[in-house]
């Protein structure tokens, strides 16, 4: 669980700290352009050098400096909490006179206070393992180049192991529906941003957790009574390619992952999440907009869905402007961000502290709603 | 494919924001499986609101939807005969599927004592799941004891078992 995300000198966000700590669901809202979608670019960021980026350039560029500003770094910090130990990982980007590409100016990653490693430009020095087997090293690497993705770990143990398998882990979704066509011939636990490998990621959850189907079904069973199964058959030398079948008193049909509705396949996807949450969580899910795609009665029962199933581990954050989506969250767990023009940065406040008297959707219609 | 009203299930019509939020709390301790069972609608805006709306929107779907049960989530702002005259207004033919439950003044109050209003509803959920009243026997919420019972005879079923 995330306790603490700083973010600063990145697009609309400088010294930006989200509140989230505490919160196994969190809802952010507020106008387009306010920073929500940002927040999750920033994770983004962070889950790229996890699953393995780590050229700078692939990462950030000069335009994403807050209003062109190079004469500060750019910075991301985030807390996490796995298994009672807290993680802290920071990367700081800079980009010198005359450069194209922002470099690296300062990376760390700490486990309870205790540096794992730190760096400060090119050089990186490695602290010595808890358990006094490993000598202390420093090396330097490109300067260009995140440490993190490079460095080995020791074992399935090693802290660097436990928080880069965590972040890559993590799931950024905005879903495409149109995109997404069921085939497949890799297997990932680690789905894009637009869910278009949706086949990859049923396969490789299947493939690392077979159990993981009963929780898929349970799931659709509720959103879809007839729903028979979901077949990955082999259709070619390495892909395959998802069908679904249905079934009830009157027969059955088998319709391509493919063909199924834009609603659907966010069903599918929910169901994917909150298997993955118990098979290979506890994980962080943003989801932007969730309630994209879906039929008005379906947008409560969906987002509840998932607020139940991050509740017991794991932390689920969505962006809405759907007044059903909002109405799923309280004060407590809705954060408000808000952006007075182009020109400056974002601000975020828990609802909880906002002074919102009567209908929060009607404050919000009416553009009430201001840190 | 949401809610199937002709299955049993609750709505639950909130007052206001911190009823919904109760409202919003509770729902997150049903278990997953008959999570659907439950709806929470939006906010009428008032006591009086609640049961104007509750005439008008939902007598005539209850009498269609046989398997329906309501909750109507009033603030009793110290008034003792606020569930009489809430009662007054709910036909005979659906008094056994209507519920009328709230604080006695309001839940604001409740809030300074036991926490965020999620957080009540969840224990408020908890009590209903454990046959307690650690929660619903608070001196804010006791007095709806009565519509607790009959609730916990017939929600019960469909939201916890």
């Amino acid at each position: 669980m995330i306790r603490r995300l700083y973010v600063h000198n990145f697009r609309c966000l400088e010294n930006f700290e989200l509140p989230v700590s505490g919160q196994p669901s969190v809802l952010l809202i507020g106008k387009n352009g306010s920073g929500k979608t940002t927040v999750g670019l920033a994770l983004e960021i962070l889950q790229k050098i996890a699953r393995g980026t780590n050229r700078v350039g692939d990462l950030v560029k000069p335009k994403d400096l807050s209003r062109g500003r190079m004469d500060v770094p750019m910075r991301f910090e985030v807390d996490v909490e796995l298994k009672a130990k807290v993680y802290e990982y920071v990367i700081a980007f800079e980009l010198p006179e005359g450069f194209k590409e922002l470099r690296i100016l300062e990376e760390k990653l700490a486990v309870n206070g205790k540096p794992v490693y730190t760096r400060n430009g090119a050089q990186v020095h490695l602290a010595k393992a808890a358990q006094g087997q490993e000598k202390e090293a420093s090396f330097r690497i490109d300067w260009h180049m995140v440490a993190l993705p490079i460095v080995q770990e020791q074992s399935t143990t090693d802290p660097l192991f436990i928080f880069k398998h965590w972040l890559a882990r993590m799931l950024i979704l905005r879903p495409i529906p149109s995109l997404i066509v069921g085939d497949s011939n890799l297997d990932t636990l680690e789905p894009n941003l637009q869910v278009t490998d949706f086949g990859a990621w049923f396969s490789g959850l299947l493939a690392y957790s077979p159990s993981a189907y009963s929780k898929i079904d349970d799931y659709l069973k509720q959103v879809m009574p007839d729903l028979k199964d979901i077949r990955n058959p082999v259709i070619g030398t390495d892909s395959r390619s998802l069908v679904v079948q249905f079934s009830n008193d009157q027969g059955s049909i088998t319709v391509p992952f493919a063909d199924l509705s834009d609603g659907e396949k966010c069903f599918m996807i929910c169901a994917l999440v909150l298997a993955a949450n118990v098979h290979n969580g506890p994980l962080l899910c943003f989801w932007d907009e969730p309630d994209n795609y879906l039929a008005l009665p379906e947008v409560g029962h969906f987002v509840v869905a998932l607020r139940q199933a991050f509740q017991s581990g794991g932390q689920f954050i969505a962006t809405s402007h759907n007044p059903e989506a909002i109405r799923c969250f309280s004060d407590e767990n809705t954060l408000v961000l808000y952006r007075k023009s182009h020109l400056e940065p974002t601000i975020v406040r828990p609802l909880n502290e906002l002074q919102v008297s009567g209908d929060l959707i009607g404050a919000l219609i009416r553009g009430d709603v201001e840190p | 494919m949401s809610t199937n009203s002709f299955l049993p299930h609750v709505l639950v019509l909130p007052e206001d924001d911190a009823n919904r939020q109760l409202a919003i709390g509770f729902r997150l301790e049903i278990p997953f499986a008959l999570s659907r069972k439950i709806q929470v609608l939006p906010i009428a805006g008032g006591w009086l609101r609640v049961l104007d709306c509750f005439e008008k929107d939902h007598v005539g779907a209850m009498a269609r939807f046989p398997n329906r049960t309501m909750v109507l989530l009033i603030d009793f702002d110290g008034q003792r005969d606020r569930l009489d005259r809430a009662k007054a207004v709910i036909p005979d033919n659906l008094k056994d599927r209507v519920f009328v439950l709230g604080a006695w003044t309001d839940p604001e109050a409740l809030k300074a004592i036991l926490g965020s209003y999620e957080k009540i509803g969840q224990a408020l959920a908890e009590d209903c799941r454990e046959e307690t009243a650690t929660t619903w026997g608070h001196e804010l919420l006791r007095h709806n004891a009565g519509e607790m019972e009959r609730l916990r005879q017939q929600v019960r079923p469909i939201l916890f078992q």
